[in-house]
């Protein structure tokens, strides 16, 4: 007796494949919509217009604003992040869960409600803003509104990424680290931010993304000076889309640039 | 030294109430008990990692109750070994020598080599075996010179060959660097390979204490008793029937106790202790048949009925402990006074 036939009567062929088709088929169909659009974007764009757009000197201040602006909200995310990934790591404190939990609005709450949130936040009229303003630094309709809102909707995958890294070091590695002489800072400097260091750079790439693609909450803050996905939408709305699709095409070379990057730094994780 | 007075910690469903022991210095002690039984707790309380409600731990006389893990100068080698996976070998047993940089490379090279891995010392940790990951770690620990080693079932996931030979260098070691060392383990005949002191932990309280014969031909509770499986400990000298065997080998050997002489299989020549499970002795009235070697004439001296089995102390020109079923003493007609004899095979008798 065959047991591999027995167990699998030949009646049940005929639907695993046609199972099999409809799994492959309906992927199929989700990869064509999101590749579709990018490509008929590449396509789209005439060598001689994005000549021009990179000649532009509006484009490449926008540009060269968002990447910047993009890396100094990464910068403040890490800054208070990483700590803050260690803490709910590591430590059992009261409230954890709801640091947990409001860490989760900016990623569902929509855009334009986080900008106008910030925007009473850090408005020349509430108390924050006008301690700021006082201090010489003014947020909205400036460079440090875009950096408030990028921060504000990127900071959250940044925390949740080196909160993951971190519970994946074992305790017991800093355990040994104490035992052999090292206080709780060495023991982190020495193991744990090592073993820690690539998903949370990773992490930080994705912030990053995340910041370079923001509209939402930017409009609301900060139109002016205009960081790309504002540039891009401008240009459509005065000039239309043969304004718009090298502008387009420039940002989108940027998020496939990130975006490999990124999948490099995990994939290269030592096995 | 290591001395824990009356040891109480609470770290989630594992606890120690009231636990005293002590190991003298550059002693060898053991702690034995059942999964759950509270042994990494008791191991983790004494490196610092977990802080007592109650009772003192004293390292070198010196009390450390109050002291962080890295003030205390404790060795710590855990079950699963727990490499630092961003370093080299090399690395990993250099850690602790951060401040100690004059002959770092000499103590990392010598421990290598009383290891046997000095052709590893460039690799990374990924790739190693248990065996030659368990060394390093081994390495690690003692680097720095630590005044106490604790090991946390150091051999319990190694195959049985390198179990044994890893478990003949950590004695060689401990000799040579004269660390006092304190390891627990579920397995009560490694307490008596390597044990001076050996404490039995029971649902986080020392059930008993003492030298690994005493507790052995001793339980205090029906608990040691089932779970080290009391027994006959018989002092005695090993010698080879034939040639010695090739290094580390089991070889054909006798065992002299004065009293009588057995049949063994044994590792090493000269003074050793013979182990014999109660069990493993079949009681007849003439010698029988069979393939066992060891034949012993006995003298029935008292029955001891505990329910289905019957424990029968002879005098075989010196106590022996068998245990038999109830039936097998009634179908022998066993009674004090009654002559028998006690068989068992050569590989039932460990040598330790």
């Amino acid at each position: 007796m065959d047991k591999t036939n027995s167990a699998r009567p030949a009646g049940h062929r005929p639907t695993r494949l046609a199972g099999r088709l409809l799994v492959a088929g309906l992927a199929a169909v989700l990869v064509a919509f999101v590749a579709g659009p990018l490509l008929r974007l590449l396509l789209a764009a005439e060598p001689a217009s994005l000549r021009a757009a990179l000649g532009d000197p509006e484009v490449r201040a926008s540009i060269g604003l968002t990447v910047g602006a993009a890396g100094a909200a990464t910068g403040l995310a890490l800054l208070g992040g990483v700590p803050l990934a260690w803490l709910l790591a590591r430590r059992r404190f009261p409230g954890r869960r709801v640091v947990e939990a409001l860490l989760d609005l900016p990623v569902v709450v929509p855009h334009p409600v986080a900008g106008i949130a910030l925007l009473l936040f850090l408005g020349r009229e509430s108390p924050v803003g006008a301690v700021l303003a006082r201090a010489g630094l003014e947020v909205v309709n400036h460079v440090p509104g875009i950096v408030a809102a990028m921060l504000f909707v990127s900071v959250p995958l940044l925390v949740s990424a080196a909160r993951e890294a971190f519970t994946a070091v074992d305790p017991r590695l800093e355990r040994v680290a104490r035992t052999l002489g090292d206080g709780p800072a060495t023991v982190f400097r020495r193991v744990t931010l090592p073993l820690a260091a690539r998903p949370i750079l990773a992490g930080a790439v994705l912030a990053w993304a995340r910041s370079v693609s923001e509209f939402g909450a930017v409009v609301v803050l900060t139109y002016n000076p205009k960081v790309g996905s504002i540039l891009t939408f401008d240009r459509f709305t005065t000039g239309g889309l043969a304004a718009a699709v090298p502008v387009a095409v420039l940002l989108l070379a940027v998020a496939v640039f990130v975006t490999a990057v990124a999948r490099l730094l995990v994939r290269e994780r030592a096995p | 030294m290591i001395r824990l007075e009356g040891l109480t910690v609470q770290s989630g469903p594992f606890a120690l109430a009231d636990v005293t022991f002590d190991v003298p210095p550059s002693g060898y002690g053991l702690v034995i008990g059942p999964t759950g039984s509270g042994k990494t707790t008791l191991l983790e309380a004494i490196a610092g990692h977990l802080r007592p409600r109650a009772g003192r731990v004293l390292l070198d006389g010196r009390d450390a109750s109050d002291l962080p893990p890295e003030a205390r100068g404790v060795g710590f080698v855990y079950q699963q070994y727990h490499l630092f996976p961003h370093l080299t070998v090399a690395e990993n047993i250099a850690y602790g020598l951060r401040r100690v940089p004059a002959g770092r490379r000499e103590r990392v090279a010598s421990l290598a080599a009383m290891l046997g891995i000095t052709d590893l010392l460039g690799r990374t940790v990924h790739r190693l075996s248990g065996g030659e990951q368990q060394r390093v770690a081994i390495a690690r620990a003692l680097a720095p010179r630590p005044r106490v080693l604790l090991l946390d079932e150091p051999f319990a996931a190694l195959d049985p060959a390198t179990r044994r030979s890893l478990r003949r260098e950590l004695r060689a070691l401990h000799e040579r660097e004269g660390t006092t060392t304190l390891q627990v383990t579920h397995d009560f005949d490694e307490a008596l390979r390597l044990g001076e002191r050996v404490a039995v932990l029971a649902e986080g309280r020392i059930a008993q204490a003492g030298t690994p014969e005493e507790v052995f031909r001793h339980p205090n509770s029906a608990f040691v008793a089932r779970f080290i499986g009391a027994g006959n400990v018989i002092p005695g000298t090993v010698r080879w029937s034939a040639a010695p065997p090739e290094g580390g080998q089991a070889g054909a050997a006798t065992f002299d106790a004065g009293a009588f002489v057995l049949d063994v299989l044994a590792e090493e020549d000269g003074p050793a202790h013979a182990v014999l499970r109660p069990e493993d002795l079949t009681l007849s009235r003439q010698i029988p048949e069979g393939s066992a070697r060891n034949h012993l004439r006995a003298t029935v001296v008292q029955l001891e009925r505990t329910g289905p089995v019957t424990f029968v102390h002879l005098d075989a020109g010196r106590p022996l402990l068998a245990s038999l079923t109830t039936a097998s003493v009634e179908s022998l007609a066993l009674a004090p006074g009654v002559p028998v004899v006690a068989t068992c095979k050569a590989t039932a008798v460990l040598l330790v």
